[in-house]
Parts: structure tokens; C-alpha cells; sequence
């Protein structure tokens, strides 16, 4: 083969040098591009995740809390109850109290009955007026109804039996 | 060698422009496809995610509070938790009364359910004491002791001069069932 030129050939480069440095260059940014969209999309993911895991996680929280909150109302009815026993434990022993102090040196109790909403007393008096004046008039006070029988007795003192009845709800509480 | 290619030496203009263009297009493009709506995405997952940390730890506090609660309820009411709990003797119950009384007898009358959690048992305690402040001591005892007790009328007091005989009805409340 004849040659015409004072040079050898030599290949053309199919891409010039300026056309792959753009090339690269924007493969490049494409790839960085490609590969923030797939961190995005992995941190959606992630998050979506974390989110379901999270809201289970509460739902059971919130199921411990029924659970403590039943429980707790469970323990307050057990502690209501106990401080009403306490408070009726209490509150008849100063009816009681209240019902021995309201009875005069001079009248002598031989029987008490207390019902929920009834006193009867048994006892003695030296005279109706002592019995009338002290122990009556108290009794009034606190009773609906308050009733008196007297027994004269061989030595001139009078039994008495005395039925003392509250028409309210609350029964014997003073 | 390279004396071939003179791309970098002697600029084409025109070329330029039109990669400028490719480029801006492609980065654009790509950003508009992937990154806009994922970064919106991103944003949405991550305000669900946020907002749901934020509600269970208000939740986690709420758990936190209540379990202080309890524990506190527990720690000043153990007394009246344990004494329901305490199994009733009547054995222990008549030696506690004994401080109070001279004689004491128990007499079960009946047992009955309260509320589906308490039964009760309803005894009639029968006693001879010397004077009635042994009584309100033995009332006043009734709240300390190990089972829940409750002295309920009706309350007989017969007097022979020396001794008071007392009839009256106690109720003891103990729990049904048991939770944790």
C-alpha cells in the first residue's frame, strides 16, 4: 500500500477527551443523584419501620396503662371499703361512748340494746323526773321517737324501759 | 500522541452548550423523578415517625405516673390490702378479744358474697367485760387488726352488777379473687 502522508496513522479517538470528561462527569452526578434517591427511599423505608414499631409498642404501653388503671380501681374499692369499716368501727364507738356519758350517776343501766335504727334501755331510776329530766330529754333530742315504761319496784326506784327509734337513713350514729 | 485530539485545547462552543444543556437536563430530570417526590416522602415518614415517638413517650410518662401511683397506693394502704387478704381464724380473733374481754366466743352465722371481689363472714361474738371503756378499746383495736373487721350491731349490754355480758355481730371481709 502506497503511502501518502509523512506520518503513520493513527487511531481518532471515537470520543474526544472533552466529550468524556462531560460524560463522566455527568454519569457521575446522575449516579450521586441515583444513589441520594436510593438513601431517601431506604431512609423512608427505615422510618416507616421504626413508625409501625413504635405505634405497637404504644398501643401496648396504653393496654399496661388499662391494665394499671383497672387495677389501681380495684385496690381503691378494696381501700374505700377499708376506711368505711374503719370510720364505722370509730363511729360506734363514740356512739357508744356518747350514749354511757349521757347517762346520769343516779340511773342505773341493766340492759342496752342498739339496733341499726333503735336504742332500747333497761334500768333503774330513783324517780321519774330524775329519769324524765336527764336522760329523756337527750334522748328526744337524738330520737324520732322515744318511748318510756316505768315498773315501780318494792324499794319505791323505778325499772324503766326506755324505746328509742331514728327514722333516718343513716340508722344510730350519735 | 495526543496531538490528535485538541477537544480540550480548542474548546467547541457549541459543544459545550449542547452538554451544558444534556447536563442541566439530566440533573434535572432526575432530580424532579427521584429526589422531589422521595424527599417529600422522606419529610411525610419522618413528621409520622417523630410524631409517634412524641405520643409514646407521653404515653411511656403516663405509664410512668400511674406506676408511682400504685406503688405509693400500695405502700400507704398495705395494711388494709394485706388484712383482706389475711386468712380468718377464729382462734386468732378470740385470743385478740381476750385482751379486751374475759370470755369470748365466736359463733359463725352466715357467709355471703359483696361486690363479687369481698365474701363476708358474719359471726356472732358473744363476751363478759368488766367495764364498757373495754369495749371502745376493743372497737379501737378492731382497726388495727391483721384481718378487715367490722363490729356491727345489733350490740346487746346486760348488766349483772359485777359484769356487762355483750352479744353483737362482727363482719370480716376477705378477697374473692386474687389479681397480680
Amino acid at each position: 500500500m502506497v503511502s501518502y502522508s509523512f506520518i503513520k496513522p493513527r487511531k481518532k479517538p471515537l470520543i474526544s477527551a472533552f466529550s468524556k470528561i462531560w460524560i463522566l462527569f455527568i454519569s457521575f452526578v446522575s449516579l450521586l443523584l441515583i444513589l441520594f434517591g436510593l438513601f431517601l427511599l431506604f431512609k423512608i423505608y427505615s422510618y416507616k419501620k421504626d413508625t409501625v414499631t413504635i405505634t405497637n409498642e404504644r398501643v401496648a404501653l396504653e393496654k399496661k396503662i388499662n391494665e394499671k388503671d383497672d387495677y389501681m380501681e380495684y385496690l381503691l374499692r378494696q381501700k374505700s371499703l377499708g376506711e368505711e369499716i374503719f370510720t364505722r368501727n370509730t363511729l360506734l364507738k363514740d356512739s357508744m361512748k356518747n350514749l354511757f356519758d349521757l347517762v346520769p350517776d343516779k340511773i342505773t343501766l341493766n340492759r342496752v340494746i342498739i339496733k341499726k335504727d333503735s336504742l332500747i334501755i333497761y334500768g333503774k331510776t330513783p324517780t321519774k323526773d330524775t329519769f324524765n329530766f336527764l336522760l329523756s330529754a337527750p334522748l328526744k333530742s337524738i330520737f324520732s321517737t322515744s318511748n318510756t315504761i316505768f315498773y315501780l319496784t318494792q324499794n319505791g326506784w323505778y325499772n324503766f324501759v326506755s324505746t328509742n327509734k331514728i327514722t333516718s337513713t343513716d340508722g344510730f350514729s350519735e | 500522541m495526543n496531538n490528535v485530539d485538541r477537544s480540550l485545547e480548542k474548546i467547541n462552543y457549541i459543544k459545550l452548550l449542547v452538554y451544558l444543556f444534556v447536563f442541566i437536563f439530566i440533573t434535572l430530570l432526575l432530580i424532579l423523578i427521584l429526589i422531589v417526590p422521595n424527599i417529600k416522602k422522606y419529610r411525610l415518614a419522618r413528621g409520622e415517625y417523630n410524631q409517634a415517638l412524641v405520643h409514646k413517650t407521653r404515653v411511656q410518662a403516663v405509664l410512668n405516673e400511674r406506676d408511682k401511683e400504685l406503688k405509693k397506693l400500695k405502700s400507704d394502704n398495705w395494711k388494709i390490702f394485706n388484712a383482706y387478704k389475711h386468712k380468718f381464724s377464729n382462734k386468732e380473733f378470740s385470743s385478740f378479744a381476750k385482751q379486751f374481754f374475759d370470755k369470748v366466743s365466736l359463733k359463725e352465722i352466715k357467709q355471703i358474697s359483696y361486690k363479687k371481689e369481698f365474701k363476708i363472714y358474719e359471726l356472732n361474738v358473744t363476751s363478759s367485760l368488766k367495764t364498757p371503756v373495754k369495749f371502745y378499746q376493743f372497737l379501737d383495736g378492731l382497726n388495727r387488726y391483721d384481718n378487715m373487721v367490722q363490729a356491727d350491731f345489733p350490740i346487746d349490754l346486760k348488766s349483772n352488777g359485777k359484769l356487762i355480758y355483750s352479744s353483737f355481730e362482727i363482719k370480716v371481709y376477705n378477697l374473692i379473687q386474687k389479681k397480680k
